[in-house]
């Protein structure tokens, strides 16, 4: 395949497209994915809260939070409300989980790193990443200013791209074809453009090879408004031709000299 | 998948945690528990504090009966029983059991064995301690009373004041103490003090005049009823809520009583029980954290328990903001009160 | 003399470049919206519901306590409190059970009063019932009391919300887009020169000539495309001239050889003499194939060169702060600008350096060498774990810079005559600003999106690609070295320029304090200052682009009026006092707007003041110029300048130290100000025309 000035500007062209397209996707999925998993964190973060304003409240009241039997329903119940919510648990300060929306994993702990958000004496929410899911906690505050452990919530971390895969993918597949749409308009458009420089070429091209041919016709018609290069090619092309017919009636000459003696 | 990860960390937990989970093979805490009037919330907040957290623990439960002969005698058992940790409850008790910081005698205190004491209103006007900060010496503890700004705050958040009233017994020194700070905090918070001492005869307050400084109290404009900690009042506490509520007049009571077992409608305390858990806490600290009771502040408990009375409310049809309501106690007997 | 218009070409293809990029952007983008919009409205329902049950619960404790719902205390507050909490929730409200609004926060009763009265919610409506009105999203529950219905909770949330939210992407689509436009614009100029102009040109020098009929030279042009394929046909033809020539001369050779008949042999030989005073061949027997570069070359990958380096620009002084410091002694603050400092070091040092080198090992291998440190810094910087660390590769950066762009320099004064040199030049000063427009803000948004250490790792990767694009043009033509400097010229002769008191009032009045005012200000003071003042990495890039924006308008212009007015000294004089109040816009405002405004005066200060500052070189030290040459004494202001470069952020960090973010702009502002007053009372007395007095002084 020759790369001729029309494909040379469309590959330019083309490439620029695809690149900026793809980066302007990017972004643009970064930035959904940024507004949609903070919209997920702060309304799993609403239901933390929630649940600890109940625990507190009962542990207000001098209950132990490993009493607080009602809770359990509670967080059934908050995952009964949303099957996006992988689980909902409630452990103690030593990580030892008293409640958890899987009543088999009662008793067993959570993972070390679970624990570091409680060292600190406040209510500050946290968010952690466990393999696969995301996890959003509060830590949970009796009265004595003690903290007695966390209640933290699991969604899974593919959140976005598992609720929304299908649609970005049409969406992917849209912009697709819109870069293809546009990379043909382009071929056409960039040959278009180019036309005006191809043909004059081709033109000055043509009066060449009629100079060059022994009978052409020096004057190059058709070729319109050429300015001052196309004036100085006509003198050159007229210039080539007579040196051609010059050199061919010198050569002529000599043959004819060199024939006489 | 998080199960795995989970099984992984189990191990790491329980061996970091083994010489906690240990202990409860090992010999419990030995406390001693001198009371001053008998059994109740703050020692049941204690000795449940231990219960809740796992700790174990053998009470050795004294009671003085108000009979102040009694103190040297435990002072005495306590050495001789060589326990781990005294609890003191009240001012006299801590002060003839554990000594104030400048008289403090090794022979007739307890002082090589740590102590936490409960409910001294003054512990730093009783020289308890020297300053709230630190104990300066082997005693930690807790306080109880919500200081008086705290309080208004709470009285402001439910209805802004501009009246307040108080009926206090004058011969009880800690109601004008009361009514002296309620006034420098009108000056700040835009209300005026109007106070109504109960009769005195014989030197003796005369309960029948209550309702009367109620109606005195009312026709001065008032808007909302103060309630100091008096014993006097608490005492005739139906006396005066009922008085209050005839008025029409929304009452604050500094202590729960009032409102727990009474008509007030609205108290802002740390209730006892909470301050047993707390003193229970540094006793924790002391016992299983090995930190120097000098070391640990002395303070109240951190979340004040608001009550609402809220037959009283709906009586009064004054109603409570959300905001308070949702963080507040609510009292709901169910049986309407009339004014 | 160029073939067709390639300037009207070039307008076609810029229109093309709008008409492939633009459309698509703005489809594709309404069309993601409109997608995204769709996938985030099942989550506000969601979070709506999750609110609406907590206000429901609450106010289901409130009724069931036996407080009526029309006398709930303190609604507003608790409202107020929900909402402030939960951006995306627009209003709260309380009704009554047949829909008469009670409380109602973040919306006018009107807009909701009319759509909440036809409602009739019942107790069936356990989960709540959606309803549109108008922009608003409402979800209304049921509150139940002891005798049935007693009101409806209503939670409402706002369509354009999610559209606000992602509205902040559009900044960035349109940084993407306005950057890739004129990427677009420099490879399409690229391409038009290299594949059209540049060829033709050479046609046209052919031309030229073989329309005198000589017909000794070709152009070397071997392209497969239409130009190629012309040039060919082109190059045939000379070619056939020449043959026919050189057979005729074979020819004529053999006669006069071969002939015993001088008279024939000497017919021959005027033969032979006419032709050749008509036309003219080469005398090596074959056209010389002419190859020729031009200085437009080296504009792309000079563009990317630059374009890269400028990625850092808005958050170098940011990332130095968010990376550990390691020296105690030094405060955190001059640790910040240390990075910058020590940069323009590595461009001082590596451009007084790089002037000699060039001389004798040609600019391809200056440019080879300069790759190597600019790679190996922008790659290092990415992988900094220290301020010193960082510091250290941002100097090895500069040194490349330095070489880097003193070789495109050279190149570019080497290709050119005296006589299109300024637009060779004008070619090298456009696309190093374009590069600092586009790299400054696409830098930022790129920044935000992927970190600064991988924005270093794409710097590297265009450092690269422009790399390769350099070395593949310059190997194609090494231009021979035919100047060779007198070396011994400058040295301890050339520093007695300093008591020309001209020269030196203009280095240390108006070069210097222009370049602390561009590397203290705008380089450190102003990222940081935006970045404290919570604006985003893309935000602060949009307000620093602003400065080579304006530099770009104004120096052009200005160029043009010195040249006119001749009014030089005045516009350097007038520029330092543009540039100084400017940053002292910090006096009189707050916020954002004096910041604008101290780039916007720093882009007229230096666009006014820095073409004039040059070119008044020659009338402020004519005998200098004379002497030494006036490239060696403009190197030497160009030397001179950077120490500015170099103070200029270690002072505004000890400001900064001493005084905070705004005093330390308002103290280097003065700073500048009262330099550019002193120059501007002392040019008063610099009067005009070549000065003699300095010869007086001269040995």
């Amino acid at each position: 395949m020759s790369w001729s000035l029309a494909r040379k500007v469309s590959a330019a062209l083309i490439a620029i497209l695809v690149s900026t397209m793809m980066v302007m996707s990017l972004f643009g999925f970064f930035k959904f994915e940024e507004v949609m998993s903070s919209l997920v964190r702060s309304r799993y973060s609403f239901v933390a809260f929630t649940i600890k304003k109940k625990v507190e409240d009962s542990l207000n009241l001098g209950f132990a939070l490993r009493q607080l039997r009602q809770v359990q329903e509670t967080i059934e119940l908050e995952k009964a409300r949303d099957e996006q919510i992988q689980g909902i648990e409630i452990y103690d300060a030593r990580g030892e989980i008293l409640f958890n929306s899987d009543r088999g994993r009662i008793g067993a702990s959570v993972p070390e790193t679970w624990l570091d958000p409680l060292t600190a004496t406040s209510s500050q929410p946290f968010a952690l990443m466990d393999e696969d899911s995301n996890v959003v906690g509060l830590p949970l505050v009796n009265n004595l200013g003690k903290v007695e452990g966390a209640v933290v919530l699991l969604y899974p971390s593919g959140y976005v791209e598992r609720e929304l895969g299908a649609m970005l993918g049409r969406l992917a597949l849209e912009i697709g074809g819109l870069v293809v749409g546009f990379s043909l308009l382009t071929l056409v458009v960039a040959s278009l453009a180019l036309r005006p420089v191809r043909r004059r070429l081709a033109a000055m091209e043509a009066g060449l090879d009629r100079a060059l041919m022994k009978d052409g016709d020096v004057a190059i018609a058709g070729l319109g408004d050429l300015g001052e290069f196309d004036g100085q090619f006509d003198e050159f092309v007229g210039k080539t031709r007579e040196a051609i017919e010059h050199i061919k009636t010198s050569t002529d000459e000599v043959e004819r000299l060199d024939r006489l003696a | 998948m998080i199960g795995r990860l989970f099984f992984g960390v189990v191990t790491a937990v329980l061996l970091m945690s083994g010489p906690v989970a240990a202990e409860p093979a090992a010999k419990p805490y030995r406390i001693y528990m001198a009371l001053w009037r008998g059994w109740e919330d703050a020692a049941q907040g204690f000795k449940d504090y231990f219960t809740n957290q796992n700790i174990p623990v053998e009470l050795i439960i004294r009671d003085a009966g108000q009979d102040r002969s009694k103190l040297p005698e435990f002072v005495a058992e306590a050495k001789q029983l060589g326990v781990d940790l005294v609890f003191t409850w009240g001012t006299t008790v801590t002060v003839d059991m554990l000594g104030t910081y400048d008289t403090v005698d090794p022979a007739k205190h307890i002082t090589d064995i740590p102590a936490v004491f409960a409910i001294v209103s003054q512990p730093v006007g009783a020289k308890v301690v020297p300053n709230l900060a630190s104990s300066g010496r082997n005693i930690a503890g807790t306080s109880y009373l919500v200081p008086m700004d705290t309080q208004i705050n709470l009285l402001q958040s439910y209805r802004s004041v501009r009246k307040l009233g108080m009926v206090y017994n004058p011969l009880e020194k800690n109601s004008l103490v009361a009514a002296d700070e309620l006034r420098d905090l009108g000056k700040r918070d835009g209300y005026d003090l109007v106070v109504a001492p109960v009769e005195v005869v014989d030197g003796k307050p005369v309960v029948e005049s209550i309702a009367s400084k109620v109606r005195d109290l009312k026709a001065a404009g008032v808007d909302f009823l103060y309630i100091p900690p008096d014993t006097f009042l608490n005492i005739n506490r139906d006396v005066l809520t009922s008085a209050a509520l005839a008025e029409k007049i929304p009452s604050f009571a500094a202590a729960e009583n009032p409102v727990l077992s009474s008509k007030a409608m609205l108290g802002g305390v740390y209730r006892y029980y909470t301050v047993g858990q707390l003193t229970a806490y540094k006793a924790e600290q002391i016992l299983v954290h090995k930190i120097a009771p000098a070391d640990l502040p002395v303070d109240p408990p951190k979340r004040l328990s608001i009550i609402i009375n809220m037959p009283v409310v709906r009586a009064l049809e004054v109603y409570p903001p959300m905001s308070l309501l949702s963080l507040a106690e609510v009292v709901d007997s169910g049986v309407e009160v009339r004014p | 003399m160029r073939l067709d218009s390639s300037r009207s070409l070039l307008l076609r293809l810029l229109m093309l470049a709008v008409l492939v990029l633009v459309p698509p952007m703005a489809i594709a983008s309404l069309r993601a919206l409109d997608r995204f919009e769709e996938g985030l409205s099942p989550e506000m329902d969601r979070k709506a519901a999750a609110i609406g049950r907590d206000l429901l619960a609450q106010v289901d404790r409130a009724v069931s306590y036996g407080i009526p719902i029309d006398k709930l205390v303190g609604v507003d507050e608790f409202f107020t409190t929900l909402l402030n909490g939960n951006p995306e929730i627009r209003y709260l409200g309380l009704t009554t059970a047949s829909g008469d609004i009670l409380f109602l926060s973040g919306a006018l009763s009107d807009q909701l009063a009319g759509q909440y009265r036809a409602l009739h919610l019942t107790e069936a409506d356990m989960t709540g019932r959606k309803t549109d009105i108008g922009a608003f999203v409402d979800l209304a529950l049921p509150v139940r009391g002891r005798d049935g219905l007693v009101g409806q909770v209503h939670v409402g949330f706002d369509r354009g919300y999610i559209a606000a939210q992602l509205f902040g992407i559009f900044y960035d689509i349109a940084v993407v887009l306005g950057t890739s436009l004129i990427i677009a614009f420099e490879i399409l100029l690229f391409v038009v020169v290299f594949n059209i102009s540049g060829p033709m040109k050479l046609v046209a020098e052919v031309v030229h000539q073989a329309r005198r009929g000589d017909f000794t030279r070709v152009p070397g042009i071997t392209s497969a495309d239409e130009v190629g394929h012309f040039v060919r046909a082109f190059n045939g033809a000379v070619r056939q001239v020449d043959n026919a020539y050189r057979g005729l001369m074979a020819y004529i050779d053999e006669v006069r050889t071969g002939h015993f008949d001088r008279n024939v042999a000497e017919k021959v030989g005027e033969v032979a003499d006419r032709v050749r005073f008509l036309f003219r061949f080469n005398p090596s027997g074959a056209p010389q194939v002419l190859r020729e570069k031009l200085s437009s070359d080296v504009r792309l990958p000079l563009f990317l060169f630059v374009f890269a380096e400028e990625i850092s620009r808005s958050f170098l002084p940011l990332y130095a702060q968010a990376l550990p410091a390691q020296v105690a002694g030094l405060s955190p603050e001059l640790m910040t600008a240390l990075p910058i400092a020590v940069f323009m070091a590595g461009i001082a040092l590596g451009s007084l350096w790089a002037g000699a080198v060039t001389e004798r090992l040609g600019s391809r291998k200056v440019f080879q060498f300069g790759l190597f440190p600019a790679v190996l810094g922008c790659v290092m910087s990415g992988l900094s774990h220290g301020v010193i660390e960082l510091s250290l590769w941002r100097g090895i950066a500069g040194l490349g810079y330095a070489l880097v762009t003193v070789a495109c320099q050279s190149y570019i004064s080497k290709t050119t005559s005296d006589s299109n040199r300024a637009t060779g030049l004008g070619g090298y000063v456009g696309a190093v600003l374009t590069a600092a427009i586009c790299g400054t803000a696409a830098g930022g948004v790129l920044a935000d999106r992927i970190g600064y250490a991988p924005s270093f790792f794409v710097s590297t990767a265009l450092i690269l690609v422009s790399g390769w694009l350099l070395s593949q043009l310059l190997s194609m033509a090494e231009i021979p070295q035919s100047v060779v400097m007198a070396e011994e010229r400058h040295g301890t002769h050339l520093l007695r320029i300093f008591s020309n008191w001209r020269f030196s009032i203009l280095v240390l009045f108006a070069a210097i304090p222009a370049k602390m005012a561009l590397t203290g200000y705008f380089f450190f003071l102003v990222p940081l200052s935006l970045w404290d003042s919570g604006h985003s990495l893309p935000e602060i890039a949009r307000v620093m682009v602003l400065y080579p924006v304006v530099m770009l308008a104004v120096s052009s212009l200005s160029t043009r009026l010195a040249d006119q007015m001749g009014w030089r000294i005045g516009q350097v004089a007038l520029g330092g006092l543009v540039g100084g109040a400017g940053i002292l816009a910090a006096l009189a405002f707050d916020g954002t707007l004096p910041l604008v405004i101290g780039i916007v005066g720093l882009g007229i200060s230096h666009g006014m003041s820095a073409s004039p500052q040059l070119a008044s070189i020659p009338d402020i030290c004519w005998i200098e110029c004379q002497r030494h040459g006036r490239t060696q004494v403009l190197a030497l202001l160009r030397t001179l300048e950077r120490v500015g470069s170099f103070v200029g952020p270690l002072l505004a960090a000890v400001f900064l130290q001493m005084w905070g973010g705004r005093g330390a702009i308002i103290g280097l502002g003065a700073v500048v100000l009262v330099m550019a007053m002193v120059f501007a009372m002392v040019a008063g007395a610099y009067g005009n025309g070549p000065h003699l007095e300095t010869e007086e002084d001269a040995p």
